[in-house]
């Protein structure tokens, strides 16, 4: 079997969700002496992007991406034996997420908490009507690079400004990045408000942490 | 030097577009609907009469003599004396004034009475209230007048009810308990639904009205179905409308299923037939704005979608037209140019029954 074709069959495994395809599918991998960096990069990482992907056009949803994060990480176990040890186990980066205070939409900010969790990020979920106080607690408590801040309400979506202003009186604006989302939220809105990036969707808020953080 | 046109942004920005961007603009918002629903492209006419329609020149425009539809009000008894935070006007008065106001001066086909809260679940406690206010409502108005309210999901799950947050257990990798979560937590919406609908009945309610079916996702759709069905069966005559929350239908369960159909990921146009078959009368489309699009992408998009679902559906089509749906910028109080521009493109190009 050629090395595109492992590759490849280490990625439907992850695809398929299934915890037992992608073990045997990484010790396959191992046996043919492909390199555990290669592994990971070319085959698994690779599957989770196309489950990105398929979840972006709803055909996969988060009960499936969380099976594939699982199943991947179950991979990657197996070959940190033979990897440095850092490598295996460094986070992408830590953030801090939630939703501001006057507003009790959960789930899209839940979705992308566990998007991002699945990338490889630590993730720090601290609800949905959060006292924006909160978020700089948490920011402080965690050492975080960056904070999500999630407004579904016209209403509400001055809280994401006034967060970005609490950061920069507490001297925390430089060391941490800020993302916004939110139906009523907009590119414009990020730049007006000076946020680091706006994100439409969950797959757009890992990809645009990845641009700012790794 | 080229003609320049007055259109919005999604978030309600006022812009320029020549005839030449607009159209180009509902191009790219068609094929976006089109390769996420497997759905037909829009014609070249169809195409040609979006572009007239954005680029009409009077600020409010209306349907062709003919073309008329019934409208009607999902929440707007309390659209009168709510503030800014529901959506409404903050003028003092009652829900039955609200009612009154909307059938005797502003026009409305069809009305809805809903409860401040505006879920189901909280209804419970004050259903004795609820049914005194049917009741003087009725008394006081000819028009078909619902009892409407969200399944909204959501508050069956912790810090608001007895069910684990499936968006914490998902988080903790316990798929399985966030599923059955959402199980249990639907049978409980579909309990509580049918039972308020049957005081309603009770008390000279004309119908129901989902509003947002699928808001907190599959689990969501789930139980609105099954009540649809239950009422269904219990009264034969009753008029059920049931709105989307949203395009895509969320699977947040991801495996839940209705007449052997998986709900997550259904677009519009497969939305429909699964609504009329648990026994919905009207069923109410829905399409999401894109803030960062212009109107006649979000347009092009949002009619394409809304075309195919009137085709593929059995019973009539009521598209849900507001902030933030429907091809309507997400502005808290949307401008008449682009609500009066969208509603007519819904009905002469869409084709739908009703707004």
């Amino acid at each position: 079997m050629s090395k595109e074709e492992t590759f490849k069959e280490l990625a439907d495994a992850v695809i398929s969700c299934k915890k037992e395809a992608v073990d045997a599918a990484v010790e396959k991998a191992r046996s043919e002496g492909i390199e555990p960096a290669e592994i990971i990069e070319k085959g698994l990482a690779a599957g989770m992007n196309e489950v990105g992907i398929l979840f972006e056009r709803g055909k996969l949803f988060l009960p499936h991406v969380m099976l594939a994060a699982g199943a991947m990480e179950s991979g990657v176990s197996i070959l940190e034996a033979d990897m440095p040890t850092d490598a295996a186990s460094k986070k992408l980066g830590v953030i801090v997420n939630g939703t501001v205070e006057g507003d009790v939409h959960d789930i899209g900010k839940s979705i992308v908490s566990t998007m991002l969790q699945s990338a490889g990020f630590e993730v720090h979920d601290i609800g949905r009507d959060v006292p924006l106080q909160d978020f700089i607690d948490k920011i402080k408590e965690t050492n975080a690079d960056m904070v999500g801040l999630s407004a579904l309400m016209t209403t509400t979506l001055p809280g994401q400004k006034e967060v970005i202003e609490m950061l920069k009186e507490q001297g925390l604006r430089d060391k941490v990045k800020v993302m916004v989302g939110g139906a009523p939220a907009t590119e414009n809105w990020a730049n007006k408000i000076g946020a680091d990036c706006y994100a439409e969707n969950a797959s757009e808020a890992v990809t645009k942490a990845k641009e700012l953080l790794v | 030097m080229t003609t320049e046109y007055t259109t919005r942004m999604g978030d309600g920005q006022r812009i320029l577009m020549t005839r030449e961007q607009i159209l180009a603009d509902l191009k790219e918002g068609m094929a976006d609907a089109a390769d996420l629903g497997e759905i037909p492209d829009l014609s070249e006419d169809e195409l040609d009469k979006l572009v007239d329609i954005i680029a009409m020149p009077a600020r409010m425009v209306g349907v062709e003599p003919g073309k008329e539809v019934p409208v009607t009000h999902d929440i707007g008894t309390i659209r009168i004396d709510g503030d800014q935070g529901n959506s409404g006007v903050g003028i003092p008065s009652s829900r039955l004034v609200g009612v009154m106001m909307h059938e005797r001066a502003f026009g409305a086909d069809t009305m809805e009475l809903g409860h401040i809260d505006y879920s189901y679940k909280p209804v419970k406690p004050v259903i004795s209230n609820e049914q005194q206010t049917m009741e003087v409502c009725q008394q006081n108005t000819i028009i078909p007048l619902l009892y409407g309210a969200m399944p909204n999901l959501g508050l069956y799950y912790t810090p608001d009810g007895p069910f684990q947050n499936p968006g914490d257990l998902m988080k903790a990798f316990k798929i399985d308990e966030a599923r059955a979560s959402i199980e249990g937590a639907a049978k409980h919406a579909t309990r509580d639904i049918t039972w308020i609908m049957k005081k309603m009945m009770s008390s000279g309610t004309d119908g129901i009205n989902f509003d947002t079916v699928g808001a907190a996702g599959d689990g969501d759709m789930y139980a609105s179905l099954h009540a649809i069905e239950a009422l269904r069966k219990e009264f034969p005559h009753i008029y059920i409308e049931a709105g989307m929350a949203g395009e895509l239908t969320l699977g947040l369960h991801g495996d839940l299923q209705y007449d052997g159909k998986v709900l997550a990921g259904m677009w519009p146009h497969q939305q429909a037939p699964v609504v009329a078959k648990a026994g919905a009368n009207i069923f109410g489309p829905v399409v999401n704005t894109n803030t960062s699009r212009s109107a006649a992408w979000n347009l092009g998009r949002a009619v394409t979608f809304v075309k195919a679902a009137v085709k593929a559906s059995s019973i009539p089509c009521h598209v849900n037209m507001g902030m933030g749906v429907g091809g309507i910028p997400m502005f808290e109080t949307p401008t008449i140019d682009a609500v009066s521009r969208a509603s007519k493109a819904m009905v002469e190009v869409a084709g739908v029954d009703g707004i």
